[in-house]
């Protein structure tokens, strides 16, 4: 099986992910229930994590590293941290459902700063009309759909300089590209665990420069005698119990990625994404969505043909052992920018641990496939 | 001996007045806060020896950890809070 959906779930992780988890299903409980053994080095190891991710992040303060289910969870603290029915919020033309419905379902009222693919001044330039009004901020950092680099440092100024406080959501971007919370002055930064960051499923992270509002409510072991949430950080956004093997594994994917350094990682699959580029390109009626610019994508590519459509291209691939995704990939918004909401696209996406041997067996899948048709 | 107990506003707290307290020399163990002591129940707290209280404070005020409030625990297990 060759593995090409890492922007949906990047699933080979650094051996020692799976060991940290194990290790820690067999000695930790939960943090901030007991000061026992196991429920103190759970605690341990959850601080620790939070230390690592502040300090790669530059979040300042550990305690504003809040572990999450996922990044849609985080977006959704952000979101209600930040939003009040009826707000205008300003969005990019590429932002994921995690986005678009938490807002929909506040009653926000939405104003799409729209620009074409690949053209950063053009969104900054967007972004600016669209601000004057704006009560709040939301924009990806990358594209899940197209790997588009958004001039997310330049959108984080301006909405400072019109005193609009900004969430980014850096699902694509965590693991493979700079996020300083403090430099970028952004008002909560929102991540997953599982994609770049190279943790396992059900990890989330969201990092806090703004007053929070709760959207769990529960035990959080401390302050038991108030039927309110406590008013300090992490406690205030995490109730219930931790996903301690999650957040040991998260720790694991972060050394490594640190160990390797994330350009390191982004050029990797940058490559790998050009050589499958420059194998398809001779199929016939094939438009692949690349950036003139390879400073200004991912290891993310989408395409599309007339001659067959993404899901049957994906699932051709899957018969031949391919694992890619197709379909609108829970961002309509983004298609809809790119004029692909009628097709969808295919989307190819790579990871640390994909090999330019893989590569060239995808790309002959591929070709093979049109050929047959 | 008589120890202090230092109570931290949340077990996050806690942990990284332990941990910088260990790292200046002093031990610092985490229990929970007594009932009387911790008053919005399930609190934490750092115990520390009578004779490093002083010496505590200053690294946790450098740390920007200082305690919520301070308690001396007497021989019965009793406590009783302190001005710092």
């Amino acid at each position: 099986m060759i593995y090409l959906d890492c922007a949906a779930t990047s699933m080979h992780k650094p051996r020692t992910v799976q060991k940290a988890i194990n290790r820690a299903m067999a000695t930790m409980a939960s943090p901030g229930r007991g000061c026992h053994r196991p429920a103190m080095l759970a605690a341990d190891c959850v601080l620790d994590t939070r230390i690592l991710l502040a300090d790669y992040f530059n979040v300042g303060e550990p305690e504003n590293v809040i572990f999450t289910s996922s990044a849609t969870h985080a977006l959704n603290i952000a979101i209600n941290s930040l939003v009040n029915s009826g707000d205008n919020v300003v969005i990019s033309g590429y932002e994921h459902n995690s986005v678009t419905r938490p807002l929909r379902g506040l009653n926000a009222s939405l104003s799409v700063a729209s620009s074409p693919l690949f053209s950063p001044l053009e969104a900054v330039s967007a972004f600016e009309q669209q601000l004057d009004k704006a009560d709040c901020a939301v924009c990806t950092y990358v594209s899940n759909v197209f790997g588009y680099i958004l001039p997310i440092k330049e959108i984080s100024a301006l909405c400072k300089k019109r005193g609009v406080p900004l969430i980014i959501d850096a699902s694509q971007a965590a693991g493979v590209l700079s996020i300083d919370l403090l430099g970028l002055d952004a008002a909560f930064v929102a991540m997953p665990g599982h994609k770049g960051l190279l943790g396992p499923q059900g990890t989330g992270v969201l990092l806090c420069n703004s007053e929070t509002r709760p959207v769990l409510f529960g035990g959080t072991g401390s302050n038991s005698a108030s039927d309110s949430m406590p008013d300090f950080l992490p406690e205030r956004l995490e109730a219930g119990t931790h996903n301690v093997s999650g957040i040991a594994g998260l720790y694991e994917g972060v050394k490594f990625i640190i160990s390797r350094s994330e350009k390191t990682l982004l050029d990797h699959e940058r490559k790998l994404r050009e050589l499958f580029t420059q194998l398809v390109s001779p199929i016939p009626e094939l438009e692949i969505f690349i950036s003139d610019d390879p400073e200004m994508q991912t290891g993310v590519l989408s395409l599309r043909s007339d001659r067959l459509s993404s899901d049957e291209l994906a699932e051709r691939l899957g018969s031949a052992g391919i694992c890619i995704r197709s379909g609108l990939h829970c961002s309509p918004s983004a298609h809809e920018t790119a004029g692909t909401l009628e097709s969808g696209t295919a989307r190819f996406s790579f990871s640390p641990f994909n090999t330019a041997a893989e590569v060239r067996c995808a790309a002959n899948a591929m070709i093979k496939i049109f050929n047959n048709m | 001996m008589l120890k202090y107990l230092l109570m931290c506003r949340s077990l996050t707290y806690a942990q990284r007045a332990s941990r910088a307290l260990e790292h200046a020399g002093i031990t610092a163990v985490i229990t929970k806060a007594p009932k009387s002591a911790s008053g919005v129940g399930c609190g934490y707290c750092v115990k520390i020896s009578e004779s490093k209280l002083s010496l505590a404070l200053n690294v946790l005020r450098q740390e920007g950890l200082g305690p919520t409030r301070i308690f001396v625990m007497a021989h019965d297990g009793s406590v009783s809070e302190v001005n710092s």
